[in-house]
């Protein structure tokens, strides 16, 4: 018996131990300034990881945002013919969302990332997980309401998942 | 047919007059569909396809799609074909064909915008830009392009959704190279058959497109690169 | 070296036989197998012997493992604010901690010869126990505090949130049907239960641990925050997982059928010792390979209808020959009926050796302290150890003493001494393995090596007696049999 209140007395007394540590370094949101753009520093550490992640912050405390996707504004070193527009700051209840469209002929390439909630794991795992999904979602619907959908010949099979089904619904 | 249309009349654009004129378009496609079929064995086409019933016999309809088709076919070099692999079967022009007259008949009903989506193929009338998106052959669900333009038709053939099902009628065999040939013009009718044709030209397809009046082509390959004929960029976004 | 005892298990078996030790005539002749094998003890070299790892190694590995794994997620944590991040971050660590932890737990049943050497099965079976319940704890905390912490940081019901949890992130269902078949397994593994379960059974559901964990494995790397995107992180989690089961697969299955058919260990003959005490003898080729010491014990497993799906531990009732292995078992059941109606041929699948009871050279005398069914390995021991020797035998009656007229013999053979203390207490009017009687059946007590085999009460008061009697802690060994 006295093990059991020995074991459950230290690991709470190491998990609140390690919470409250963790819970002093300040909450910096991975932030850049619209339109100039902040430039994209190399990982800090983990520098085998497949994607990249590296973020000079404000304060120049550098971050590991993992994610798939450029995080960061890419407005330097656009190819020809591309142009970089930075949405509005949105406010979510996570913390601030800004997202960076890079346009070629009135279609959009790119989806770069500005800002999102970093200031827990948690935010960064589900930002791991929804960043990319809704940047590809994104790019499919291109920018905008379309009012049919031409493909070749679908049976009706066919129809219920295509997309005109999907703007027919819309509808 | 086996194919689905969709009728998009945006509201406030003067409606057709009643529920009447979208049943109407709706019986007159069922009437191409009894008429027109070569999947039925007592339609006009198949019969006359068969030698059953004298041309004279058949709806006047059937003499107007011959016609048109023999222009076609000329222009395309042979490309379009009603005789594709040696039955009779004017689809590859009824179809387009039967949409752009549906949406005549809204037009005639008093819509001044509407736009019929048969399997595929829109026609779009009004003086209104009408956003056309172009399905990705390569990756389904996600669109590769989308189109704008006035009082146009979209048509596409291609490899998706029914795997080849167009032949190249001098070699037998599916063309090889492209994955979808989208092509752009006034009438869906044309549009359609010129770009049945087209698809059937594989590589050819580019140099004929550019020869074209009135129409303009955006192609991707099965290797997942595109082109498109000199004009097409002012049907862009 | 001390333990405790508790009874989880089978208990093993003793009984004694007369066995021709190295420096003895033979005993009067009994009724036995039709041919006597003359089996040569393989001796023990000193400086020899195979490697092990003792229990602070041990305990130090498994520890650097949890600090490596709480680092991990130091490193991956930028921050902890509010509520729900507090919750989720401790059932964050929570969950790497059970993740690690499951693997050493099977490492530990995976029948490492430097484990069970070091260690001893017993006190092997006992971390395991131990740590099992903590972990399934562990196990039940985390996924009660991530689904708050996710629901707080939602502003979300924790109902809501649960549903979330099971249906959109990737493979959190099953990993939720781990953490109940763990549970289950814990529950059945309480005391309590077991006494109510056959051994067998409770064995055969015990191995669902392996599918919970490798149901549970899937969404560590999928959901679990501190892999997201540390791409070494993930190899080396995915490393630890494959190189334990790659051992489990070695040492628990591949390695004893290979032993199975390079030593082709069969029945020779069967005999009946004393009233409810059989030898059985069994015998093979190349034993020597097998390593065996005086004092370990092998999984036995008899090839007949009737048992060939049970296994149980018997020690080595004489030192291991290089063609022939005697076990000596007490009739205590169906299973030890069956045993005694073995025919010669049958063969055997005996995994082991296994046992950390094995004494090494010494200077110092040794004294040997047996209770009841422990004197079988203790015999083998007092046959082979070379050096001064002290056997004390304690039995509640005389009809309990087996081996009598040959420990004699041994004794008388080797100048050694045997002391047999018999007798309920009542009789005796006290524990005869008080500290005073230990002090004065071997006066230089606190010079010498104690090692101690018995039933689990009879152990721990024996030891208790020897450390009042001055005997150092580090000097004292012992082993249980019910693990």
């Amino acid at each position: 018996m006295r093990r059991v209140i020995l074991a459950v007395t230290g690991t709470i007394a190491g998990l609140v131990a390690l919470l409250s540590f963790k819970s002093h370094v300040p909450s910096v949101p991975v932030a850049a300034t619209t339109g100039s753009g902040s430039s994209s520093s190399s990982s800090s550490s983990s520098s085998s990881t497949s994607s990249s992640g590296g973020q000079a912050t404000a304060s120049g405390q550098t971050t590991t945002v993992p994610g798939e996707f450029p995080q960061g504004s890419v407005a330097k070193n656009l190819p020809a013919g591309e142009t970089a527009v930075d949405g509005n700051v949105a406010n979510t209840a996570y913390g601030p969302v800004q997202i960076q469209l890079i346009e070629k002929n009135r279609k959009v390439v790119k989806v770069a990332v500005l800002e999102q909630p970093a200031n827990t794991l948690h935010d960064i795992q589900i930002g791991a997980f929804a960043f990319p999904k809704l940047i590809s979602e994104t790019l499919a619907a291109q920018n905008g309401k379309i009012d049919a959908v031409s493909g070749a010949s679908y049976t009706s099979a066919g129809y219920i998942q295509s997309l005109q089904s999907a703007l027919d619904k819309a509808v | 047919m086996g194919t689905v249309v969709s009728f998009d009349v945006p509201a406030g654009a003067g409606e057709p007059r009643g529920e009447g004129s979208l049943g109407q378009a709706v019986r007159w496609l069922h009437w191409v569909d009894a008429t027109f079929s070569p999947y039925r064995d007592d339609s006009d086409v198949s019969r006359f396809g068969r030698g059953s019933l004298p041309l004279a016999d058949c709806a006047p309809e059937l003499a107007e799609v011959l016609e048109a088709c023999a222009a076609v076919s000329e222009r395309s070099g042979g490309y379009f074909t009603i005789t594709p692999g040696g039955k009779f079967d004017p689809s590859g022009y009824v179809k387009g064909w039967a949409i752009e007259r549906a949406a005549a008949i809204l037009t005639a009903a008093g819509s001044a915008e509407h736009s019929v989506n048969g399997g595929g193929d829109v026609q779009c009338v009004g003086d209104r830009l009408w956003r056309v998106g172009i399905a990705d052959p390569l990756r389904p669900g996600r669109l590769a392009l989308v189109v704008a333009g006035r009082d146009f038709a979209v048509a596409t053939s291609g490899v998706a959704e029914r795997g080849p099902h167009i032949i190249d009628p001098y070699t037998g065999q599916p063309p090889a190279g492209l994955a979808s040939l989208t092509m752009v013009g006034a009438r869906l009718a044309e549009t359609d058959a010129y770009t049945t044709a087209a698809f059937a030209m594989g590589s050819a397809a580019r140099d004929w497109a550019e020869s074209l009046d009135g129409h303009e082509a955006f192609a991707i390959t099965a290797a997942g690169a595109t082109w498109q004929t000199s004009g097409f960029g002012a049907y862009l976004g | 070296m001390t333990s405790t005892a508790r009874r989880s298990g089978p208990a093993r078996h003793s009984g004694a036989e007369a066995y021709p030790g190295p420096r003895q005539a033979p005993a009067a002749p009994r009724p036995g197998p039709s041919r006597r094998p003359q089996a040569r003890p393989a001796p023990v070299q000193p400086g020899n012997r195979p490697a092990r790892v003792g229990p602070r190694g041990v305990l130090a590995v498994i520890i650097a493992g949890a600090v490596a794994v709480i680092a991990l997620w130091w490193h991956s944590t930028p921050g902890v604010h509010g509520l729900g991040s507090w919750l989720t971050g401790a059932g964050e660590i929570l969950g790497l901690l059970c993740g690690y932890g499951v693997v050493v737990l099977v490492a530990l049943m995976a029948r490492l010869p430097p484990l069970e050497r070091g260690l001893g099965t017993d006190k092997l079976a006992r971390w395991h126990a131990m740590g099992g319940r903590y972990i399934v704890s562990l196990v039940v905390a985390h996924g009660l505090l991530i689904v708050w912490g996710y629901a707080v940081t939602a502003h979300t019901g924790v109902v809501n949130e649960t549903a979330t949890l099971l249906t959109q992130y990737p493979d959190v269902m099953m990993a939720t049907v781990a953490g109940f078949l763990l549970l289950g397994v814990g529950i059945i593994s309480m005391r309590a239960a077991r006494r109510r379960v056959r051994y067998e059974t409770w064995y055969f559901l015990h191995l669902y641990t392996y599918l919970a964990i490798a149901l549970a494995f899937s969404h560590q790397l999928a959901v679990g925050a501190s892999f997201v995107s540390n791409l070494a992180a993930r190899f080396w989690w995915s490393a630890m997982y494959l190189t334990v089961l790659v051992l489990v697969l070695w040492y628990r299955v591949a390695v004893p059928l290979i032993s199975f058919r390079r030593h082709r260990l069969e029945v020779i003959g069967v005999k009946a010792e004393a009233p409810g005490v059989i030898s059985i003898y069994i015998g093979g080729r190349r034993l020597d390979e097998l390593d065996a010491e005086p004092g370990q014990f092998f999984r036995w497993r008899f090839l007949t209808r009737s048992l060939w799906w049970s296994s149980h531990p018997f020690s080595l009732s004489a030192a291991p020959g290089s063609d022939m292995l005697r076990i000596t078992v007490k009739n205590l059941g169906d299973h030890s009926q069956a045993l005694a109606r073995l025919q010669p041929g049958t063969r055997v699948f005996a995994e082991g050796p296994y046992g950390a009871f094995t004494p090494g050279d010494s200077d110092r005398g040794v004294l040997l302290l047996a209770g009841g069914v422990g004197i079988t390995p203790l015999r083998a021991i007092f046959a082979t150890l070379p050096g001064h020797v002290t056997l004390i035998y304690r039995a509640s009656s005389e009809r309990d003493i087996v081996f009598r007229d040959e420990l004699d013999a041994i004794a008388a053979a080797r100048g050694a001494t045997v002391h047999y203390l018999v007798g309920s207490r009542a009789e005796i009017g006290g524990d005869p393995l008080s500290p005073r009687v230990l002090r004065s059946l071997v006066p230089d007590l606190d010079e010498q090596d104690a090692y101690v085999c018995g039933p689990a009460g009879m152990t721990s008061a024996a030891v208790r007696a020897l450390r009042a009697a001055g005997m150092p802690r580090q000097r004292i060994h012992s082993e249980s049999f019910e693990f």
